[in-house]
């Protein structure tokens, strides 16, 4: 409760201006406290001890903040080091300063109620009360011996006459009361001057007893008003022992001139008494209370200059965490602009800096990111291109690679991307030939084109290669493309030309023949003698055979040429390959494996012609297999494959024979490149124009003692529901 | 002024609360009290004394003034469980004030009363205490007295703070020399 309470205290600024309110409403209460006729002199003692507990508040809470301040140095908080300078220095000037304006007033107020008392003063006052007391004296004398005399007198007389003789005395003295006591206190007989009093002057007790002890008495009397009479106490003389003892006691005027003088000394010299004794404790309650105003100011100056410094320091403070969050790459840093002074001013170009800062990394940020988009797009053009693009720097190092490059060279040049051409050329004797090109032609600064021709496993290979300095002579750029394909589809095209003209020209004149040689073998068998008909016989029938062949030949060539048409529809792939085995299931000495894929695959295909591609590979893997004198072994199997994008279908028929003579395997699917005695040469070259029309492709493998194997691939189209 | 005595009764409660003072050496008491019955009235005859410190002598050789206050008070007190607990009830109180001081030049005591507006001159200072000390028949209010029953009459004596010149006021106040009001005491009835 406590602790919330000095913590609720010691922020914000405003307990620092109620507090200076406070102090000062104190300090002028325990002045006014001090000042002698004020209404608050009685209250002195509590305004003096709220005034200690304000001073044990004030200490607990510069305690507080003091001890606050040396744990954030001893932490090394940033701005602890500032502050606590600021408050030594503070500090100092605060008690350095009160330290001496305190000893100042000490010494003044001590001095100057001091120099109010003077020793002269005193003596000359104690002398002149001196001189009063014998310049009284000398009348007291007088005035005790004309006293005994009228005691002398009354003692003489009887009890009866002493009333009478009382006031005769008394007229005759100019006394003011004469009066009779005996030593027991009671009153014999009395005679006052004044008729308004009645009842006579008592004689205290001190002087019965001195009287007793036959001491007469004679003093001054001070009365109301401070005016003085002179009072007077002798024994009456006994007559006999037996006499009761009485005393006589009479107050005497005081001529008023001296009464006055005496009463003035009187005065001054108490006033002087008194004040000289009050003046220790006047001098203690002067510095009690300058002391406890000079702690307070002091304590809240201090505990003042804590606050201010921590408000001085706390801006700078923040800027010094800013800088450290800047300089850690936090640009968001936002400081609290506060003033509108220097700090101010510093503070809000801190902020303008992290601002254009934030501005700066964002529009880097941002063209970072274009760039990056660029080079993705780039990435993806080079990489969705079909011809080959590198590129490669000055001194011949590959620098850049897209994904067709690799696949036309067959070797992953993006794994080897920063090595030179020499380490690329010891990799097989196609890249050797290639680096050899592009190293002939780098040596001049200029574009060139020229056509390559590499052997790969699939057959010769021919690239067509062009080549561009790149700007400001930093390299090179090779585009090259594979046109193989090209060049054997150009000559596809010019023997489709041929077999359509053959087929035209050679197919009309071939059944006039045949039937011309039926008609002579029909009339003139019968003519010729016996035994030359045989012979006839043979010759006409060997002309119509061979007609029959040059026929089947011809429909052959008019089917190669045959333009597309094709009758597309949704066919299952294993039920198609399922039912074109069954026609070769009658030789049992004909084996055949179909290795099915796991899911049914569908795909759209001119029923006709791709049976039509299914028996020609069958019919050229089993006559292959004869021919070598081998076991007719075939293995049929079809999957569905991801290659570039897309879904495929793969076909792959295997026979065990002796597989493709290596120089023939690139023109194995050209017209008449056959190695067996039957057929007429067409049977592939169709396969892969029928493939070619479906959008496929096709190709063959030697698969070493495995045999051979023909791969057709078909694009695979989600089937339209 | 009831300020002035609210203030000291907190000064003296501090001071209690503050410096614990077993023993008080000095201090004024109530010897004896009497109460007479004379005719239908009361009077009341009591001595007390008076023994001061020597910081009150000395302040009053000095020529400092010394107010002292003689506080009688008639209760009506009301029993509510026997002698363990009792209602007091003030019905009657009344201060009698003596300014004394010591004058210089005749050398004698000046007790001033400051109820009666008179005063008499003592050669001596115990004298003057004693006169001081020495009520006699006073005079109790018969509108109060008519009944005795469970009346009690009660006074003390002590010094008047308050009275002090300013610059002796705050040290007095906490200081035991200065503290020398006496205990209550109750005066007895005459005996019907």
């Amino acid at each position: 409760m406590a602790l919330r309470l000095i913590r609720r205290l010691s922020t914000g600024t405003a307990p620092y201006f109620s507090l200076a309110i406070m102090l000062l409403l104190l300090a002028y209460l325990l002045s006014a406290a001090t000042q002698d006729k004020s209404r608050l002199n009685d209250l002195f003692l509590i305004i003096f001890g709220i005034g200690i507990s304000c001073l044990l508040v004030l200490a607990g809470l510069l305690t507080r903040g003091l001890w606050r301040l040396y744990r954030d140095f001893q932490r090394k908080s940033a701005g602890s080091r500032l502050t606590l300078r600021l408050v030594s220095l503070f500090v100092l000037l605060i008690v350095g300063s009160t330290s001496i304006v305190y000893g100042f007033s000490v010494h003044f107020l001590q001095r100057g109620i001091n120099s109010w008392f003077d020793v002269e003063v005193e003596q000359a006052l104690n002398d002149s009360l001196e001189l009063s007391r014998s310049a009284f004296g000398i009348r007291m004398r007088t005035l005790l011996r004309q006293t005994r005399m009228m005691a002398g007198v009354l003692s003489e007389l009887p009890d009866s006459s002493l009333g009478h003789n009382l006031r005769e005395l008394n007229r005759l003295s100019g006394a003011l009361e004469l009066s009779i006591w005996n030593m027991d206190g009671r009153i014999v007989v009395s005679s006052i001057d004044n008729p308004a009093i009645i009842v006579p002057n008592r004689p205290d007790e001190a002087i019965v007893r001195q009287i007793k002890q036959g001491e007469d008495y004679i003093g001054l009397d001070p009365v109301e008003d401070e005016e003085l009479q002179l009072r007077a106490a002798v024994r009456i003389p006994r007559q006999s022992p037996l006499d009761e003892e009485r005393l006589l006691h009479v107050l005497f005027p005081v001529n008023e001139q001296l009464s006055t003088l005496g009463k003035n000394v009187q005065d001054a010299y108490t006033d002087y008494k008194e004040l000289s004794y009050l003046r220790q404790p006047l001098v203690t309650i002067f510095t009690l209370t300058l002391s406890l105003i000079v702690f307070l100011t002091v304590l809240a100056s201090i505990w003042f200059a804590v606050w201010i410094s921590r408000r001085i320091v706390e801006p700078l403070q923040e800027l010094a965490e800013g800088t450290q969050a800047v300089a850690s790459g936090n640009y968001n840093m936002q400081l609290t602009a506060s003033g509108h002074d220097e700090i101010g001013f510093l503070v809000r170009s801190f902020n303008q800096m992290t601002q254009r800062l934030t501005q700066a990394r964002n529009a880097s940020q941002r063209s970072h990111r274009l760039l990056e988009q660029q080079t993705s797009y780039l990435t993806t053009v080079l990489g969705s291109l079909s011809s080959g693009v590198i590129t490669i720097d000055k001194d011949l190092y590959l620098r850049t690679a897209n994904v067709a490059s690799s696949k036309i060279l067959g070797v992953n040049l993006q794994q080897r991307l920063e090595s030179s051409l020499d380490n690329l050329a010891q990799l097989n004797d196609n890249l050797q030939s290639f680096a050899m090109l592009i190293k002939n032609f780098t040596l001049k600064p200029m574009a060139w084109e020229q056509q390559l021709e590499l052997s790969q496993t699939k057959g010769r290979q021919t690239l067509m290669c062009h080549g561009t300095p790149l700007p400001g002579e930093t390299g090179w750029v090779v585009v090259f493309d594979d046109i193989t394909t090209l060049i054997q589809a150009q000559r596809h095209a010019a023997w489709g030309e041929v077999a359509r003209r053959l087929a035209h020209e050679i197919k009309n004149p071939l059944t006039p023949i045949q039937l011309s040689a039926e008609r002579l073998q029909h009339k003139y068998v019968s003519l010729v003698p016996t035994d030359q008909a045989e012979t006839l016989t043979k010759l006409t029938d060997t002309i119509v055979h061979q007609v029959e062949a040059m026929k089947e030949m011809v429909n052959e060539f008019s089917d190669y040429a045959r333009s597309p048409g094709l009758q597309l529809e949704w066919l299952s792939v294993g039920d198609l390959l399922r039912e074109v085995l069954t026609l070769y299931q009658s030789n049992p000495q004909h084996q055949f494996a179909l290795l099915n894929s796991q899911e049914d695959l569908q795909i759209r295909v001119d029923r006709n012609r791709f049976r039509q591609v299914l028996h020609n590979l069958l019919k050229n893997a089993i006559e292959a297999s004869e021919e070598a004198g081998m076991s007719v072994d075939i293995i049929i199997s079809y999957h569905a494959l991801r290659y570039q994008h897309q879904r495929w279908l793969e076909i792959t028929v295997q026979d065990q024979g002796p597989g493709f003579p290596a120089e023939m395997i690139d023109t194995l699917f050209e017209p008449y490149a056959t190695t067996k005695t039957k057929g007429t040469g067409l049977g592939l070259a169709i396969v892969k124009k029928i493939i070619e029309e479906h959008g496929g492709d096709v190709w063959a493998e030697n698969l070493g003692a495995d045999g051979a194997g023909i791969i057709i691939r078909l694009p695979l189209e989600d089937q339209q529901t | 002024m009831p300020v002035c005595s609210a203030a000291k009764r907190l000064m003296q409660l501090l001071c209690w609360l503050v410096l614990p003072m077993t023993a008080h050496a000095a201090q004024f008491a109530v010897n004896q009290a009497q109460v007479y019955q004379i005719g239908s009235g009361h009077t009341l005859n009591a001595t007390i004394s008076y023994s001061l410190t020597p910081r009150v002598q000395e302040a009053l050789e000095n020529g400092v003034p010394i107010t002292f206050f003689q506080e009688i008070q008639l209760l009506d007190r009301t029993p509510i469980l026997g002698d363990w607990w009792q209602w007091d009830e003030i019905i009657w109180a009344t201060e009698i004030r003596y300014e004394l001081r010591y004058h210089d030049l005749s050398q004698q005591y000046m007790l001033h009363s400051l109820d009666a507006e008179n005063h008499r001159n003592f050669t001596t200072l115990t004298s003057a205490l004693n006169a001081m000390g020495d009520i006699t028949n006073l005079i109790l209010p018969p509108a109060f007295t008519k009944s005795t029953d469970n009346k009690i009459l009660r006074l003390r004596s002590g010094i008047d703070l308050t009275a002090l010149p300013s610059p002796m006021r705050p040290g007095a106040m906490i200081s035991s020399k200065w503290d020398l009001t006496s205990d209550w005491f109750e005066a007895i009835w005459p005996s019907d």
